[in-house]
């Protein structure tokens, strides 16, 4: 897999496992590679969490604090098959409407409380009610019905249809397990000190400054994915809120901090030449960033002029420029650490202007005015894009290179720079003609969300919808909807198969890079590792040595 | 952002920072002014490229031959940027002290001449407004009005405005109480014709010192909403936004900030120097 | 708040100081109402979403009954009047609400946040005063040269952007030679950047205000009867000039605190500190009502506060009066 590039510290952590699992003792293994129990990490993230509940709201930064210090009900590997965790193991209905979980009996929470099966029950329950208001845990699980308990530690869980991802999103930190007696206390102070089960504990959030963990002492349920059993190496684990890059950047190269997350691309080509760093890179599952191609009006409702304006952009070129060379184009609507990604729809997202033209030419828009651009009609071959102030200065780059190359094939790109809330009002009333967007998840049903029927109404206030291609076909939502009821494998990967096929060849999307976990880490750190599911750092495997 | 208010404020004690530096200073501020807007008319004749022509090849140069100022990120001129964006921060800063003015001069007038209770009500007004530091009063109509060159000045010139009409109330009231009025007002000549004649003048004419130094702090004022990301756009080549995207490349490549930050400096001392120049002009005409 | 010089000198002598403090708490409260209601309505008349904007971001899937409820909880569903004069009945009983973004009481953010913000500006407005104080008193009048020199270095400093300004020592003292931590993390090294940033452009016209009337004071009679008794030209200039010359300066510290709040949005942002700066900044973005408006209302107080105190200090330090007392 191209893109998916783990780099010297991950390497050398799973070495170091390795050593310290078999050579442990036998004075083989080098100080600096076996782990030093105590001390602090401290870990720079670009994004404060607005709660540190997961299950509210539900935006990245959350999912990588509750990584720290909550537990799944299964775990993921690195090949996305599902494990166990919290749950020994499980059994499927045949309808796929009722899973059973088989519970471990030796799992208690940090603040002393029991985990068994009501806990599970309590947590899916806080999940699906709505004043949770739980956009990305409880979308993932519209399906769920109920939970039985019929005995301390078996969960029955029963879901109105059958949803094979099911496994799938319950191994995300979304749905990690907290106390059920902290759930009860309310949403607002929950968010403020959540009780999890994890290797971590929450003891202090300081807002808009750093969260601090301090180790779990009683942990020894690590899922079969981590490299130790038993407690967590670290002390402590200081979580640092530094939202400037440049700033976020110098504390790391100056040894401030040990970890920092979102490492500025331009000083990524630094960072690897700097002996004091490694990098610990990879991408995020689900489809990968893109801007959607709206076929609700004109001129995307054309195919051809989609699949000209997908030639017409040089994205590798744009991405060598704006990322400093070191950001692969995304391979198709999956991104590859997807399960089920299949790499064989890139070549329908290559950059070739002569077809762009062609295509162009055939839809009616032969005519060039003054400046270049195709007119038909009297109107001028414009794409208005929208672009939220949360992407980014690099992304917006990268849309001008791509303006400059599609105004090559005569495409005029308009770019829109706008508010959070007023994208989202723009987006509300289909008023664009190309909008940024990403969806991260660990399952190939991400395609159902982004571009299925079901998703094309307003899933929120003000018209809001996942579906911002505005696609609906028949044919694609009974292949997404096929691969929910089907949880043999073989199965799942045809059917998804399908689905890709379908979305490449109807250019929807114009895919930019795949979403990624990018971790600058300084020499006085050792054994961070990325989780599969999202790949959102687990310091659980860390040590610090300084 | 120093001190937009600075005069407005220290107007109302009838006295301002007196001039101290040599003519030379005022002569090359002025030099610099009129560079300035040259430039703006006729960008083309200083700038070396087109400002928004990417050239991602060229990414990053440092400053040399070819482009004085190095390039950005997407291998764009600085130099050529930084004159375009004369334009556009000129505009931006009389743009703004008009929007200032228009809001301002109804306010303060007719507070200082119509009577009590409009003396009280606006003064009160004033008061509410100047009271909201500037910043949150501009951020929060940028955030209203959503991006662009035009909200952008709208929302400095409100936010900017309460500072004026300050200024302005309290010179009509000491205007309207000084003797000369009282005079006038003795020999029978007409309340309009007072106030046309007398107090008008009289009024404005610190006016001409406020806008000349108001406009280099409206400039700062924008570029720091741009900075945040609430003004122009980017790529437009506006110094204000030129700083706010250079800045994660600041410790890779430093001229994408210093030289747009240069000239807002360059630009807000110009008129300051300029500013208490004619100042001095004016008192020493008047006393 | 009101004509420095001019009017809070006539105030103070014909008034007793009792009636100047409630009538001043008194226009405050009108200010205070005053200022939730312009931010109020520029808050809600924006278009835009604010419930999808606090629901888990861009990449999120509520359903539609989560949506509704949010809508619920933060009274979105009602007519605007009914909002404006709900959340007005609460702030006069003294509840700010909760915020929308942060599931956190707005004073409980406020409580959290005000400590680095007040820090941040205590120590400007401080290392302004002294910054200037030392730029009049070492150049004003003392001979052309450095006079020149004093101003114009004044003039410079009063000219410079305080983000830029905050950029420029970031890039050379943290990022370069690292002498300062990049990050101001409550330590008094990483207090020095933001701590400058702030103030030298304040010190700049602080020092132009000032300079002027210590000039002026220079000339006065009672300077040259002082030097007649023999005082030495360190102590006329210290004890005689500066007291008088502080004067217009102090009266501007009031309006320099509140403007210093506002702009340490910026200089916060910058140097990623914690602070009322960045919560208003992201309140404003996702259309945080009552944080925005909670906020504003804080950034409002301090000011009337401030302009409250140098009147009364004013009272302390002019000579004219305190002779009067004495």
């Amino acid at each position: 897999m191209s893109s998916f590039i783990e780099r010297r510290a991950t390497t050398a952590a799973a070495l170091i496992a390795l050593l310290a699992a078999g050579l442990a003792g036998t004075g083989v293994a080098r100080a600096e590679d076996v782990p030093a129990k105590g001390g602090t990490l401290i870990y720079a993230t670009d994004r404060e969490p607005t709660c540190l509940d997961p299950h509210v709201d539900g935006d990245m930064p959350q999912v990588f604090v509750a990584q720290q210090y909550t537990d799944s009900l299964v775990s993921q590997d690195k090949d996305g098959r599902i494990g166990p965790w919290l749950a020994k193991d499980w059994t499927i209905s045949d309808d796929g409407k009722v899973y059973t979980f088989h519970l471990r009996d030796d799992v208690t929470f940090t603040n002393g409380e029991k985990f068994n099966a009501a806990a599970v029950k309590a947590n899916l329950d806080h999940i699906i009610n709505p004043a949770t208001q739980s956009s990305t845990a409880g979308g993932y699980i519209q399906q769920y019905l109920k939970t039985e308990t019929p005995d301390e530690h078996t969960a029955v869980v029963y879901l109105k249809k059958p949803y094979a991802a099911f496994l799938e999103v319950l191994a995300q930190g979304f749905l990690g397990i907290e106390a059920p007696s902290a759930l009860a206390r309310g949403r607002d102070e929950n968010c403020q000190s959540p009780v999890g089960s994890g290797p971590f504990k929450v003891v202090k959030w300081d807002r808009k400054s750093e969260i601090v963990f301090e180790r779990n002492p009683d942990y020894k349920w690590a899922p079969p994915t981590a490299k130790h059993q038993g407690p967590a190496y670290l002390d402590r684990l200081v979580w640092k809120i530094i939202p400037e890059p440049s700033v976020r950047f110098a504390s790391l190269a100056g040894g401030n901090v040990d970890v920092i997350e979102s490492i500025p691309p331009e000083a990524e080509e630094g960072a690897a030449k700097d002996g004091n760093l490694t990098l610990l890179i990879k991408d995020r599952p689900g489809n990968p960033t893109n801007s959607a191609l709206n076929t609700r009006r004109a001129p995307f409702d054309d195919i051809r002029v989609r699949e000209a304006f997908v030639r017409s952009a040089d994205i590798q070129g744009a991405l060598d420029s704006v990322f400093f060379g070191r950001y692969q184009r995304a391979p198709g609507p999956l991104s590859a650490v997807t399960p089920f990604a299949s790499p064989d729809f890139q070549a329908h997202y290559d950059y070739d202007p002569d077809r762009a033209n062609k295509l162009l030419d055939e839809a009616g828009w032969s005519e060039r005015n003054a400046n270049g651009y195709r007119i038909k009609d009297g109107k001028t071959l414009t794409v208005e894009v929208l672009i939220g102030d949360f992407q980014g200065p690099a992304e917006r780059s990268l849309w001008e290179q791509i303006q400059a190359t599609a105004a090559e094939t005569g495409f005029e790109v308009k770019l829109q720079n706008l508010g959070f809330s007023e994208w989202l009002d723009r987006m509300g009333k289909w008023q664009y003609d190309a909008v940024g967007e990403y969806w991260n998840t660990n399952t190939a049903d991400v395609l159902r969300i982004v571009f299925s029927s079901e998703f094309l109404g307003a899933a929120g206030s003000g018209g809001y919808h996942q579906n911002a291609t505005g696609f609906s076909n028949p044919a694609f939502d009974e292949v997404v909807n096929k691969a929910l009821e089907t949880t043999e494998e073989g199965k799942r990967r045809a059917l998804y198969l399908d689905a890709q096929k379908i979305i490449a060849s109807n250019y929807l999307q114009v895919l930019t890079f795949p979403q990624s976990t990018r971790l600058g880490i300084y020499k006085t750190a050792q054994g961070v590792r990325l989780e599969p599911s999202l790949s959102v750092p687990v310091l659980y495997d860390a040590w610090v040595r300084k | 952002m120093t001190i937009p208010l600075s005069t407005s404020t220290f107007a109302q004690s009838r006295r301002l920072p007196k001039v101290s530096l040599p003519p030379v200073g005022a002569s090359l501020a002025m030099l610099f002014l009129i560079v300035l807007i040259a430039a703006s008319i006729w960008p083309d004749l200083f700038a070396t490229s087109n400002p928004l022509k990417i050239a991602p090849r060229l990414a990053f140069r440092p400053p040399g031959l070819g482009h004085p100022f190095g390039t950005d990120q997407s291998g764009r001129d600085i130099y050529s940027r930084v004159i375009y964006g004369a334009g556009q921060s000129l505009l931006l800063g009389v743009g703004a002290v008009a929007v200032s003015m228009a809001l301002a001069i109804p306010l303060g007038l007719i507070g200082g001449l119509g009577g009590r209770l409009a003396e009280r009500f606006i003064g009160w007004v004033l008061d509410v407004l100047f009271s909201f530091p500037t910043l949150i009063l501009a951020l929060l109509f940028a955030a209203h009005l959503g991006g662009g060159i035009g909200p952008l000045i709208v929302a400095t010139g409100v936010g900017n405005a309460p500072g004026y009409g300050r200024m302005i109330f309290g010179q009509t009231l000491s205007v309207r109480r000084a003797g000369y009025i009282e005079a006038a007002r003795m020999l029978g000549h007409s309340p309009l014709r007072i106030i046309w004649r007398q107090i008008l003048p009289n009024v404005m004419r610190p006016l001409i010192v406020m806008v000349t130094m108001g406009i280099g702090q409206a400039i700062v004022w924008s570029s720091a909403l741009s900075f945040l990301g609430l003004g122009a756009q980017p790529p437009a080549a506006e110094w204000g936004t030129m700083l706010a995207m250079g800045r994660d490349f600041v410790s890779r490549a430093w001229w994408l900030t210093v030289f747009p930050g240069l000239f807002i400096v360059l630009t807000t001392l110009s008129t300051t120097v300029v500013g208490r120049y004619l100042q001095r002009c004016l008192e020493g005409r008047t006393s | 708040m009101s004509a420095p010089a001019g009017r809070s000198l006539q105030i103070n002598r014909l008034w007793p100081l009792g009636w100047l403090i409630c009538r001043r708490l008194l226009s405050g409260a009108l200010v205070l109402l005053a200022s939730a209601t312009v931010t109020f309505f520029a808050l809600r008349l924006t278009p835009g979403d604010p419930v999808r904007a606090v629901l888990g971001g861009p990449t999120a899937n509520p359903t539609p009954e989560t949506v509704a409820r949010a809508i619920a909880e933060f009274g979105l569903d009602r007519p605007l009047p009914v909002q404006y004069l709900l959340h007005i009945g609460r702030l006069l009983r003294g509840d700010l609400g909760t915020s929308f973004s942060q599931h956190q009481q707005v004073s409980a953010v406020i409580a959290e946040q005000i400590g680095p913000t007040l820090w941040l500006t205590g120590s400007a407005v401080a290392v302004a005063w002294l910054l200037s104080t030392l730029s009049v008193l070492a150049t004003a009048r003392r001979g052309w040269a450095l006079s020149a020199v004093g101003s114009a270095a004044e003039t410079m400093a009063a000219a410079l952007p305080q983000f830029w300004l905050g950029l420029v020592l970031l890039a050379v003292f943290a990022f370069g030679l690292r002498w300062f931590p990049p990050q101001s993390d409550g330590g008094f090294l990483g207090m020095v950047l933001p701590t400058l940033a702030l103030a030298v452009p304040l010190a700049g016209f602080l020092a132009q205000v000032t300079r002027e009337s210590f000039e002026l004071a220079l000339d006065q009679p009672f300077i040259l009867s002082a030097r007649m008794r023999g005082l030495g030209e360190g102590a006329v200039r210290w004890r005689h000039g500066l007291r008088h010359a502080a004067l217009p300066g102090i009266s501007l510290s009031a309006w320099a605190i509140g403007s210093l709040i506002g702009n340490a949005v910026l200089v916060e942002v910058i140097f990623s500190r914690p602070g009322l700066g960045r919560v208003l900044y992201q309140a404003v973005s996702v259309q945080d009502m009552p944080l925005t408006i909670g906020v504003t209302l804080v950034v409002t107080l301090v000011y009337v506060v401030a302009s409250l105190a140098v009147d009364l200090l004013y009272i302390l330090v002019d000579p004219r009066l305190k002779a009067k007392r004495t």
